[in-house]
């Protein structure tokens, strides 16, 4: 299991993947906007998306977009981890496809349940 | 041609009139003139007036040097703050996460060493250890006890680091309370500028678009806002009710 985790702080990439890595996912790289992210993406190999919303060049939403778009990329499980609270911006990303959705700041505990929802919904479809 | 009151412009009408109906031509277009010269004499005179004080207005803002200094000076300052600011934290998120790293190993070894010890002593006293395990026992201790003082000593110094990493906290409130000042002012001085080209700040449109909605913006200040969800809960209802 290889997971991606897209941030444009480096801070939070780190703590996110320190808090993967507690949760047992220690194959894990990064990028910091979604230009970055698309390329290694599309290059295959990764099976679980963890992305910000806010950040230069590409946004969260955009890359959500784009990765729904890909037909080699489509199925991709994508994890929003974001400080953007608006209603219309969560249910933007719900009608654009996003697996889960989280609000920083977060918890260990609300990361690894809403990881565990999304293999549960995956294994049962 | 000073512009005519009503009673004066009341009897060059009617002297038109009179020369209109003498059918005195001449005189009639004298009155003429003097009508269209008084009504483009109260015009003329309107405009220079709103001309000199949108001259005098904008020769005022021109020369506020509090503004060409905020402009120049200020502004450029303020990007420096912030990415002071987006620096101080990252750095200080950093040294907290390396101090963890580095102190994990600390507390785990120590605890691995006393289950180890914990497991032994306990076959000590139900006297299940023989002469020479007991003596490899006894070394093994001597050499923890300072072993836990050593390592406690390296933990509680670590943990002492990483409070003083939160002094970010106080360094970026300076400079944060330094940009919302600035802000004020500049806030002021647009609403002066507004004020100036005599237009009425436009009612913002409350339902915005789509586009707006769903811009990016970053941790929300204000959290009573109507559209604005408080906490992960919020969130699962709002997903939940649309079928997640």
């Amino acid at each position: 299991m290889k997971i991606l985790v897209v941030d444009d702080f480096s801070t939070m990439r780190r703590i996110i993947k320190n808090l993967l890595r507690d949760l047992g996912f220690t194959n894990t790289t990064e990028a910091d906007d979604g230009l970055t992210a698309m390329p290694i993406l599309q290059a295959g190999g990764i099976d679980f998306l963890v992305t910000d919303w806010n950040m230069p060049g590409m946004q969260g939403i955009d890359l959500l977009k784009a990765v729904r778009a890909d037909e080699n990329l489509s199925h991709l499980p994508v994890l929003m981890v974001t400080a953007e609270t608006k209603r219309e911006q969560i249910i933007e990303a719900a009608q654009a496809g996003v697996n889960g959705y989280i609000v920083k700041p977060f918890t260990a505990g609300t990361l690894k349940d809403k990881i565990d929802k999304i293999f549960e919904r995956i294994d049962a479809g | 041609m000073e512009s005519l009151n009503s009673s004066e412009l009341l009897d060059v009408a009617r002297d038109l009139v009179a020369a209109l109906e003498s059918n005195d031509e001449h005189e009639a277009q004298i009155h003429l003139a003097d009508l269209t010269q008084a009504q483009e004499s109260d015009l003329f005179h309107e405009v220079g007036t709103l001309t000199r004080e949108l001259h005098e207005s904008l020769n005022n803002f021109n020369v506020d040097p509090k503004l060409i200094n905020m402009a120049q000076h200020d502004m450029p300052d303020t990007r420096a703050r912030l990415n002071y600011v987006i620096n101080t934290t990252e750095e200080a998120a950093h040294n907290t996460l390396g101090l963890i790293d580095k102190t994990l190993p600390l507390s785990d070894s120590l605890k691995d060493t006393a289950q180890k010890i914990e497991d032994s002593w306990h076959r000590f006293r139900m006297r299940e250890m023989g002469v020479d395990e007991f003596r490899s026992l006894s070394s093994e201790i001597e050499s923890y006890l300072p072993k836990v003082k050593t390592q406690a000593d390296q933990i509680h110094e670590n943990l002492s680091e990483m409070t003083l990493a939160q002094g970010f906290q106080d360094l970026t409130g300076q400079v944060i309370r330094q940009v919302i000042s600035l802000v004020e002012e500049v806030e002021n001085n647009l609403v002066e500028l507004v004020k100036i080209a005599g237009k009425h700040q436009a009612e913002s449109n409350k339902d915005g678009n789509k586009a707006d909605l769903i811009k990016a913006e970053g941790p929300q200040i204000d959290n009573t806002k109507a559209n604005v969800v408080n906490n992960q809960d919020e969130v699962d209802d709002l997903l939940s009710s649309l079928g997640f």
